[in-house]
């Protein structure tokens, strides 16, 4: 028989695997030395006496993945010993945080993004007792060991919310008042908008916030909350979408401007790369259309946080469906409720979702 | 035995025919001679008690609370109220235990299986050491019956705990077998007498937020135990004339007996009449379990004006008419124009 180091799924590993990644033992193919190697510094020298500068230039996305699951509660809440503060590294400029569900149900994910000259926390988090969800600490000390691993004894801290008023995502701030070296956006819609620079062109503009190397775009995107902003980078290639668009329960809070933001997010894709989409919450199961209830602190068939851009367009498509009209509307990826109870329930199931019931906890 | 003269007849009566002829005189005098007097529960009737000023009703976060996952009342030193702990399970219901003199009645549990995720069985058998020590009793020789208001997983999801516990009977998770465990022929209008040694429970029929439901009065107590078709918070109702009617039913029984506190599930709801929505882990400001009579009448009076779905606020408690499948009281705090 021919040896070959062409990708062959019989020979070379089966996508079935339990990993279920496409090349479970890796892809020959793609070469041993891909442009995005140029992207890590895990290989700084031992004795450094100035800062690295670290490469955010790159074609196409970053290199880094979300290789884990995240925790999931446990059907006793009280039982709970998970971390309260899940922490995974995208890549070595990238973390996610997702806080415990057993803590507070909202489970909101809050990223951590760092440039040459900064670090950006977007969100905040469900809960201000720091004994409860110690998030400042846990920023704290990741701070300290990038800062460490790349020579820089001060990091600056901005800290943006997806949304001011958005109390699952807001709570955390009073943890980080008084911090050295932080930035907090303000909440205040006005004071927000002049903060990006958008006091005159909102929501159509697009601010910016500079990580040194790494510039964040903001997006106005109201719609979900009045004060909802988006966050694009162009390093991961990844658009933070917070409470507008993410894999659960969407409460439109006003149909015109939740259209027009995802428009808004449609073009910015047109023209800035979008890998994936990543949100706020997740409440989606891994079976298409079905989800957790509110206040669920046990969700082991979770779906996965990333969505595809694609996913915008379906949102559009069937945002305009229930534009007008009280009601809510079921998708594989996301649920639209607008109009409605966040607890509203409907007899409708689409007809083009395949109907999938999974096993009850217990 | 039948399931009639389990009913009517007192348990140790029913168990001297199976101790007197294999088991020797050594057995007989031994019980004989501990036996002590009967608690008198038909006299100085009501029984005093109390309930808890408030319950222990969750935390902000779940994965910090220290209480128990039981917290355990005794409403007067016969009568114990169990409540699950709201971080293991939002349901959180309310469990009576009603002690007599030969037997012991569980009403309900919370909803949680396994006995490593909470020891509900440990502590039954706990209250029931605690009620023999201080009453001069054998925990074995009193039977303990497990049952259950109606037929939804919160209410029985531990059942299987007492599978091997001795002396104990428990409900079948049929219609069928609720029914035919309190030999009723004729449910739901049939009433029953349950006798635990010296106290009676009377036990009928109260379909309406679920087909297979019992209301259940303890003639020492003089609670009314209604359930979930009638319980302060959200009475989702599944079928408005048999809810009505069972209704109806409670309201004639409080016409011909006395009746000191009417009991439900769950709470659901704050002091001040704001809904605690499905599924909220910590309710601070709950309102009581008990409510009174007037209460009741209050909401069957209100009932009588309800000819559409939808849900209805009597001043005490929400009354879901057929709106379970589709809509709930809570809003988006978030909308705006």
């Amino acid at each position: 028989m021919a040896q070959s180091s062409t990708y062959d799924r019989t020979l070379s590993g089966n996508p079935q695997s339990a990993t279920g990644r496409a090349y479970p033992n890796g892809n020959p193919d793609l070469g041993y030395n891909p442009p995005g190697v140029r992207n890590t510094d895990s290989a700084v020298p031992l004795h450094r006496n100035k800062p690295v500068i670290h490469d955010y230039a790159c074609d196409g996305p970053a290199p880094g993945n979300l290789a884990f699951r995240w925790t999931y509660g446990s059907n006793v809440a009280a039982r709970n010993r998970d971390p309260r503060v899940q922490v995974v590294q995208y890549n070595e400029d990238s973390f996610v945080l997702r806080q415990n569900v057993c803590v507070h149900w909202e489970a909101p994910f809050t990223y951590l993004l760092f440039g040459n000259e900064g670090a950006l926390l977007i969100d905040s988090g469900a809960t201000a007792q720091p004994h409860h969800y110690p998030l400042r600490e846990t920023v704290d000390a990741i701070i300290a060991r990038w800062g460490k691993a790349r020579g820089r004894s001060r990091v600056s801290l901005t800290i943006a919310l997806t949304s001011g008023e958005d109390a699952a995502q807001n709570q955390g701030l009073v943890q980080f008042v008084g911090r050295p070296d932080t930035t907090i956006v303000p909440k205040p819609l006005d004071v927000m908008k002049r903060f990006y620079g958008l006091g005159s062109s909102w929501p159509s503009g697009t601010g910016r916030i500079d990580l040194g190397d790494r510039v964040i775009a903001v997006i106005p995107t109201p719609g979900t909350h009045k004060d909802g902003v988006s966050f694009y980078d162009p390093y991961c290639d990844v658009l933070f979408t917070g409470d507008l668009l993410f894999p659960g329960k969407i409460n439109i809070g006003n149909d015109r401007d939740f259209i027009a933001s995802l428009e808004r997010l449609k073009a910015f894709a047109v023209s800035w790369p979008v890998k994936w989409i990543l949100g706020g919450h997740i409440e989606m199961m891994f079976v298409p259309g079905k989800y957790y209830p509110r206040f669920a602190t046990y969700k082991p068939y979770e779906r996965v946080l990333e969505m595809v851009p694609a996913l915008i367009d379906e949102a559009i498509q069937y945002a305009r469906e229930v534009k007008g009209k009280d009601m809510m509307l079921i998708r594989p990826d996301f649920v639209l409720f607008n109009g409605v109870s966040p607890d509203q329930r409907t007899q409708v199931w689409p007809a083009d979702v395949p109907n999938i019931n999974p096993p009850r906890p217990f | 035995m039948d399931r009639r003269t389990f009913l009517t007849c007192n348990a140790v009566a029913a168990a001297i025919p199976l101790s007197g002829v294999a088991l020797t005189g050594l057995a007989d005098a031994a019980s004989a001679a501990v036996r002590p007097t009967p608690i008198d529960f038909k006299s100085n009737l009501p029984a005093t008690g109390s309930f808890p000023r408030k319950w222990i009703c969750g935390s902000l976060s779940c994965m910090d609370n220290k209480d128990p996952p039981v917290q355990v009342h005794w409403y007067d030193p016969h009568t114990a109220i169990l409540r699950q702990n709201k971080a293991y399970s939002y349901e959180a219901p309310f469990a009576p235990l009603y002690f007599g003199n030969d037997r012991v009645l569980l009403l309900d549990e919370g909803f949680v299986q396994l006995r490593n995720d909470w020891d509900l069985r440990g502590v039954v058998d706990q209250c029931i050491d605690d009620w023999c020590r201080r009453n001069g009793r054998d925990p074995a020789s009193l039977e303990l019956l497990v049952a259950f208001s109606h037929l939804h997983a919160d209410h029985y999801a531990a059942v299987n705990q007492f599978a091997d516990r001795p002396n104990t009977r428990y409900m079948g998770l049929t219609h069928e077998e609720m029914v035919g465990f309190w030999g009723m022929t004729n449910f739901p209008e049939e009433r029953v007498t349950l006798d635990l040694g010296g106290r009676d429970i009377l036990i009928w029929g109260s379909p309406g937020h679920v087909v297979s439901e019992f209301a259940y009065y303890d003639s020492y107590t003089r609670i009314l135990y209604t359930g979930d078709m009638f319980y302060r918070g959200r009475c989702y109702i599944s079928f408005w004339q048999p809810w009505f009617d069972s209704m109806k039913r409670l309201i004639d029984f409080c016409d011909t007996h006395p009746v000191a506190h009417v009991m439900g599930c769950h709470v659901e709801i704050s002091r001040d009449g704001q809904d605690y929505a499905y599924g909220m882990t910590y309710q601070p400001d709950e309102a009581p379990v008990e409510m009174t009579v007037q209460q009741l009448r209050e909401a069957f009076a209100y009932a009588q004006t309800i000819t559409e779905p939808g849900i209805y606020f009597t001043g005490t408690v929400f009354l879901c008419n057929q709106t379970r499948g589709t809509t709930t009281i809570d809003k988006n705090p978030y909308r705006y124009s």
